[in-house]
């Protein structure tokens, strides 16, 4: 067939050795204690990073069709939205806890 | 191509219903993709959870994440990202009509998923042992917090949701070399491998977030 990206086995050992390397660095950073809020976006921003190394690159969105690049990006959008709206009702409780 | 008749040109794998083998890839691909985003909504609703008893009682997450241990985490982290690396490795040698690596490469995919759960049975059992089971189940008293219960209600439905989906990747792919030994598949038709390739990258993207969120909350 015509017109699939087929990856060199160097490039996706590339790839996994990066993806190593950066689950080795999100451990790490816990070891030097970043301050409250920042420990969690510097964990998260981690995580995205390497989610779109797998996304791109693994699941080879980077060569595909956008439409299906297009699809995966509303999926967050929409649960961005769900996040969105449920912590504008959890957050602003005058009385936030339920009793479970 | 200029006008031959179907009858001679027509391959095996070719639905009827598709102009050629290349339309009918992108669609089942492009159908994978729409099962993925509603997969990623699927969990969605659980991070969602997350986020909101995090906001309500972050000392809790402070408290309970110590319970869970980074080591396997991240040794689970390795496993898994390997397991993508095979898979990947495993459609590259398809695309390549090299039929035997596609099964070596996919019995080494069972086989680090299969370490996965191994790890991950470790892990509930030394907890339940403990008496941290989910919900009203729980009855370990190692935890101060009241609510101690809450941040394992939430771990074991997130991690045992992932789970199930690393067990039906098992069997997902244990049907693949069952099917490529029949010679199923070749370089101009190997579309259940590149879709089943998709699953298994986006078990280990969600794993990718939730090992930080729950081992290395520090």
């Amino acid at each position: 067939m015509s017109g699939h990206h087929i990856s060199s086995a160097k490039f996706l050992w590339g790839v996994a050795i990066v993806l190593f390397f950066l689950t080795f660095l999100t451990v790490a950073v816990t070891w030097i204690h970043i301050p409250e809020p920042w420990n969690v976006v510097v964990a998260i921003a981690i995580a995205v990073v390497k989610a779109t190394i797998v996304v791109a690159f693994f699941m080879n969105l980077w060569w595909d069709s956008r439409f299906n690049t297009i699809l995966l990006v509303m999926s967050i959008v929409f649960f961005m939205i769900l996040i969105g709206i449920t912590l504008l009702d959890t957050l602003f409780r005058v009385d936030p806890i339920p009793t479970f | 191509m200029s006008e031959t008749s179907a009858e001679t040109k027509h391959p095996a794998h070719l639905h009827h219903h598709f102009v050629d083998s290349d339309q009918q890839f992108e669609s089942s691909k492009m159908g994978m993709w729409i099962f993925l985003v509603t997969e990623i909504l699927f969990f969605g609703g659980l991070f969602a959870a997350y986020i909101v008893y995090r906001a309500w009682y972050p000392e809790l997450y402070l408290e309970a994440s110590q319970e869970l241990d980074a080591f396997w985490g991240a040794i689970n982290t390795f496993v898994l990202i390997g397991s993508s690396l095979t898979v990947a490795m495993a459609i590259r040698s398809a695309q390549l009509n090299q039929i035997r690596g596609l099964i070596i490469n996919l019995w080494i995919t069972i086989g680090l998923a299969c370490t996965f759960m191994v790890i991950k049975y470790f892990e509930y059992a030394e907890k339940l042992e403990k008496g941290i089971a989910p919900g009203i189940y729980y009855t370990y008293d190692g935890l101060e917090h009241e609510k101690a219960n809450i941040f394992f209600s939430i771990y074991y439905m997130m991690t045992g949701l992932h789970g199930l989906h690393v067990i039906i990747g098992i069997g997902l792919m244990l049907w693949l070399v069952w099917k490529a030994k029949r010679g199923a598949y070749h370089s101009e038709y190997y579309t259940p491998v590149e879709i089943t390739g998709l699953y298994w990258h986006l078990v280990d993207v969600i794993w990718i977030f939730l090992f930080p969120l729950l081992y290395l909350i520090d």
